[in-house]
């Protein structure tokens, strides 16, 4: 196989690999800014310089050439390299920071230019704690400065578009984000104006950055250049916790990381997944964040003489709802799952309900023709349809649920999930005289209808699989806790800087804003327990996955290990389900 | 060796009145080189091999064998091809093509066809500066003449060759002159030179191949198919032949551009054929090839010739043989700042050490214009002059390092005695 020396080292390498790419590969490290693996690449922050030389062969017998010590003549480029644009060949000899002294001195040179026009207000720049120029700074750069003349002076605080705020001296000028509206999102709305140090992305004259992918550029700038309008100043990054997820905005199922603060989302960013979304997710997705803090159900609830919803004990809310149960048929019981909740809820609904002899699950799919566009954005305003499916639910139309829902067959309604009155598939004089129970997270509406609310946990706070639009199944972590998790317990939650590094007596560690709600599966062990049913899953959804890949072929195989390390898993859409 | 510059007759712009107008160019043995080439005697390949033996090193500045750079063109796929000349000229200092537009615009032309012909280009483009807006109206009538006589256009005098030929105006960007940044203008874009490799010639305009010329260099080529490479190699100098465009401005009685053969000796082309320093002042320095060629002083200019070898020795270099002349009242702190100003306004801004570097160069200089530098802002301005010279996507960066460097180290004492005594000068 052919090889590349780095550094002394000899690497095998396949294809034809770029110099960075591969040195990043094998983790060794390189300081790098306009660089990205899934754009064109420009070579013009000129940072990742490398010293590079190929071995001399001989031309008539094409063997290398060999020095007095037996060792291969090496002739040097000239000049020293960028990394990122060159190609790795047979028998390359790469000299980095780590063992050119040239190479060391070009880098910290390069960051010394690119230091002297920065306005280094790092105490103020949201980028701070995340920022490649702050690291690679610290790691490779001069110390102090030599620059003692004037800064350049340009725009500050310019709306680019509604979602992203520029401040062009903090711009390095790598083009990332001008590269990512031509080649990604193709809005073609940034390009870079002016000329020599004067230079900084803009939009054309009277024209907004209004592309519904535009906050994509926020994560690529690797300065403080480009803000979100809505998270600026909102929080340090190292006082928030991030977790895995996924977006549960539309049926593509962006990878994602959700960022808290005290039991607060404060933002969403795009998470890389090859499969989904590479690195880049729509601005929706993000621009969802406050549903999980705000107009939460917590505690349950109960109608009182048919009028007024009230606050309720959990005890009180399971013997009401076990009463009901026992005054009804089952056959006089309407179930109707949701493709906006998980595989594992929906799996559980409807167990329960075939446990007592309730007919399998409806569920109305929320598709939306024309919404989407191809990319990231979905018809399918749902995370979870197909999941749904493979249960085997009975799928209908808006239509046909009405129809089921207002049958005098229909005493009692089972609703997991789904605000149906607010996506106007039903109206609320459907329900009337309908004891309806509803399962949910946010207030709706619909939710205001119920006779029985019972507040359940929101993709941010459980560990549940989604299969999206293209039949991948992924999993969310709990992000933030809920009034009965606990961080420091939960060994599937994660750990911040604070976390780790904080103590329990530092004040940014708060039990506010904590929900007072349910995952289905304690939810379902409860109930089920009132009516006599066994349904405990002392592993929560963990055993509640397992169980559903014995039980229904299409998510055979299906483990959150496997998620966790294939990045999710393609099922077999096609594949007929046994009905539960 | 060859003949005294002084018995030279111009070949580029001979002294034919109206050689602009297409008849008395024809008149006057125009377009028989394009003939030639059509006809059955001559192949492209042989077109390019004698352009090659011809050694017509580029004008643009950087002096390639222009034929050699057309051999690094695949083999024809069927695909479009282009030639672009580069008429840009905005280097300080440089002023000479603007006269083949002016003088005569069909030899260059005639030349590009040629080339076009041998690279078998299907479209050529002739970027002009902006500025040049008489200029590119002249070029504009010279090809509309040359479409109506039939030498540009559909099946080129019978021969099965066609190629379309247009101006494109520039916008007023130093940066749109080197080669690439050229192409990107050429679409459309921005003008940010293009990271190499790929080169033109495998990816040029709209990613196919693509050549660039200098006009001077193009306005050579019907000349050594009419004569042969062997007399075009036996003018001027041997390691650089052929006539030049000489641009001498600056300190000069007569200033202006003027063809003689490669190889003239700096001080003759000051004192004897730009009619020697004005007001009768002493020679201070020169720069021989444009603003970005490093500045030689008066003493180091004996025995010099303006050829690539010659120069080199001296410690600059041939550029664009435009020549400033700089007489001994000329403040080169003064100059320097001029000159760093000019590239701090026109880099592109692209890569780092050019972007911040240029505008660092200027600064300090200003500084120490204004009697407000130390001493340790030489060192300063060297180390980042260093910190700048190869390092960047084009070739700009090494442009405005070069004069800094040198003026600096040829200068230093001057330099020195504009500085402030260092306050840190003895502990
Ligand atoms: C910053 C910069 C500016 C340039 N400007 C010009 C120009 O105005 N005209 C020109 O002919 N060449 C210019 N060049 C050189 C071109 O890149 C290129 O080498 C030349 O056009 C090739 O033609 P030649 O081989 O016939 O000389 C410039 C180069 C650089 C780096
Ligand atoms: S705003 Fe950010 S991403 Fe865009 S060019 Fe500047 S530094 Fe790069
Ligand atoms: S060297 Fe200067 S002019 Fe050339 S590409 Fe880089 S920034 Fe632009
Ligand atoms: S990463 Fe910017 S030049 Fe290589």
């Amino acid at each position: 196989m052919p090889e590349v020396f780095i550094d002394g080292k000899s690497y095998e390498f396949e294809g034809q690999p770029k110099l960075l790419q591969f040195i990043m590969d094998e983790g060794l490290e390189l300081p790098f800014f306009c660089y990205h693996p899934s754009m064109s690449i420009p070579a013009n922050c000129r940072q990742c310089m490398v010293k590079v030389g190929q071995p001399v062969k001989d031309r008539d017998t094409g063997e290398y050439e060999l020095d007095e010590n037996g060792e291969r003549v090496i002739r040097w480029f000239p000049k020293l390299q960028t990394a990122c644009n060159f190609d790795v060949t047979d028998g390359l000899v790469v000299k980095t920071q780590e063992s050119d002294e040239l190479v060391e001195r070009a880098q910290k040179d390069n960051l010394e230019f690119i230091l002297i026009n920065h306005p280094l207000d790092c105490p103020i720049c949201d980028q701070a704690g995340e920022c490649p120029l702050q690291i690679q700074t610290y790691k490779y750069g001069p110390e102090g400065s030599r620059f003692e003349v004037k800064k350049v002076h340009k725009p500050k605080r310019v709306q680019l578009g509604p979602r992203v705020i520029l401040d062009a001296e903090r711009c390095i000028n790598c083009t990332r984000c001008t590269r990512f509206a031509d080649e990604i999102s193709k809005s073609y709305q940034l390009t870079i104006t002016k000329r020599g140090d004067k230079n900084y992305p803009t939009t054309a004259p009277g024209e907004t950055f209004d592309d519904p992918y535009s906050l994509n550029t926020v994560d690529l700038c690797p300065v403080g250049a480009l803000t979100s309008a809505d998270f600026r100043f909102r929080a340090r990054v190292w006082e928030m916790n991030q977790t895995p997820s996924i977006d549960v905005s539309n049926g593509k199922g962006c990878n994602i990381d959700i960022w808290t603060r005290d039991n607060q989302v404060l933002r969403i960013t795009p998470r890389h997944n090859p499969h989904v979304n590479d690195y880049w997710m729509p601005d929706v997705g993000r621009e969802i964040y406050p549903l999980f803090n705000d107009n939460r159900i917590s505690r349950p609830s109960v109608i009182l003489d048919g009028e007024n919803q009230i606050k309720s004990s959990w005890n009180n809310a399971i013997e009401t709802f076990g009463e009901q149960m026992e005054a009804i048929k089952p056959e006089e019981i309407l179930a109707i799952g949701s493709a906006h909740a998980s595989v594992e809820e929906n799996y559980l609904f409807a167990k329960f309900g075939n446990l007592l002899g309730i007919s399998t699950p409806l569920f109305t799919p929320h598709i939306e023709p024309g919404s989407g566009d191809g990319f990231l954005i979905t018809d399918d305003q749902a995370p979870n349809t197909n999941g749904v499916r493979l249960l085997g639910f009975e799928e209908t139309d808006s239509k046909q649920l009405k129809t089921a829902v207002k049958s005098s067959n229909a005493k009692m309604i089972l609703l997991l999930s789904d605000h149906l009155i607010d996506r106007g598939v039903l109206s609320a004089d459907d329900l009337s005289g309908k004891y309806l129970v509803m399962f949910a997270t946010n207030e709706s509406e619909t939710t205001k209808k119920a006779d029985l609310l019972f507040p359940i946990t929101c993709v941010v706070e459980h560990a549940a699989s989604y299969v999206n639009v293209d039949g991948r199944i992924q999993r969310s972590f709990p992000a933030k806790e809920t009034k009965y998790t606990n961080r420091r317990l939960d060994l599937e939650m994660t750990e911040g800087r604070l976390d780790r590094y904080g103590t329990k007596f530092d004040n940014w560690v708060t039990d506010e804003n904590k929900v007072d709600c349910l995952p289905v599966w304690d939810l379902m062990a409860l109930i089920g327990g009132r009516l006599g049913l066994d349904i405990t899953y002392e592993g929560g959804s963990r055993e509640v996955i397992k169980e559903v890949s014995q039980n229904m072929p299409a998510f055979s195989g299906v483990t959150y290990e496997r998620m966790d390390d294939e990045l999710g898993i393609e099922l077999d859409t096609e594949h007929q389900t046994v009905k539960s | 060796m060859a003949a005294d510059w002084r018995s030279f007759k111009p070949v580029l712009i001979p002294d034919i009145p109206n050689l602009d107008d297409i008849d008395v160019y024809i008149k006057n043995g125009g377009y028989e080189a394009l003939k030639k080439v059509l006809s059955d005697d001559w192949t492209t390949k042989s077109v390019i091999e004698e352009v090659k033996a011809a050694n017509i090193r580029g004008r643009g500045g950087a002096g390639f064998n222009a034929g050699l750079k057309w051999s690094f063109m695949p083999e024809p796929d069927g695909g479009p091809r282009y030639l672009a000349c580069n008429g840009d000229e905005s280097e300080p200092g440089t002023f000479k093509d603007r006269m083949l537009f002016e003088y005569n615009p069909h030899l260059f032309i005639e030349g590009s066809l040629i080339a076009a012909y041998a690279m078998q280009c299907s479209t050529i483009y002739v970027y002009i500066r902006g500025e040049y807006i008489d200029w590119i109206k002249m070029m504009d009538s010279a090809l509309n003449q040359a479409y109506e006589k039939g030498f540009i256009g559909e099946n080129i005098l019978g021969s099965g060759f066609s190629v379309n030929f247009y101006t494109h105006p520039g916008a007023g960007a130093y940066i749109c002159g080197e080669e690439t940044s050229m192409l990107e203008s050429l679409e459309g874009k921005r003008g940010y030179p293009r990271v190499k490799p790929p080169f033109p010639a495998q990816k040029g305009l709209w990613g196919r191949p693509t050549t660039i010329n200098n006009i001077e260099t193009l306005a050579n080529v019907p000349l050594v198919i009419n004569n042969g490479a062997d007399w075009f190699k036996n003018i001027g100098a041997e390691n650089h032949p052929g006539p030049i465009l000489y641009g001498i401005s600056g300190h000069v009685n007569q200033p202006g551009v003027y063809e003689l053969p490669s190889g003239v000796p700096v001080l003759d082309l000051i004192d004897e054929v730009a009619g020697g320093v004005k007001n009768g002042k002493k020679l201070k320095a020169v720069i021989p090839g444009g603003s970005s060629t490093p500045v030689l002083r008066a003493d180091q200019l004996d025995g010099v010739s303006m050829d690539s070898n010659s120069l080199r020795e001296a410690g600059s270099m041939l550029g664009t043989a435009g020549l400033v002349v700089i007489d001994e009242d000329t403040d080169m702190i003064d100059l320097l700042w001029r000159i760093a100003h000019f590239y701090h306004h026109e880099s592109c801004g692209q890569c780092t050490p050019c972007r911040d570097g240029t505008g660092w160069l200027e600064k300090i200089l200003l500084k120490i214009k204004n009697g407000e530098g130390e001493v340790k802002d030489l060192d300063l301005l060297l180390d980042l002059t260093t910190q700048m010279e190869g390092r960047t996507i084009c070739a700009l960066a090494d442009a405005a390092a070069w004069p800094v460097r040198h003026t600096i180290n040829r200068f230093r004492d001057e330099f020195e005695a504009r500085c402030k005594k260092s306050v840190h000068a003895i502990a």
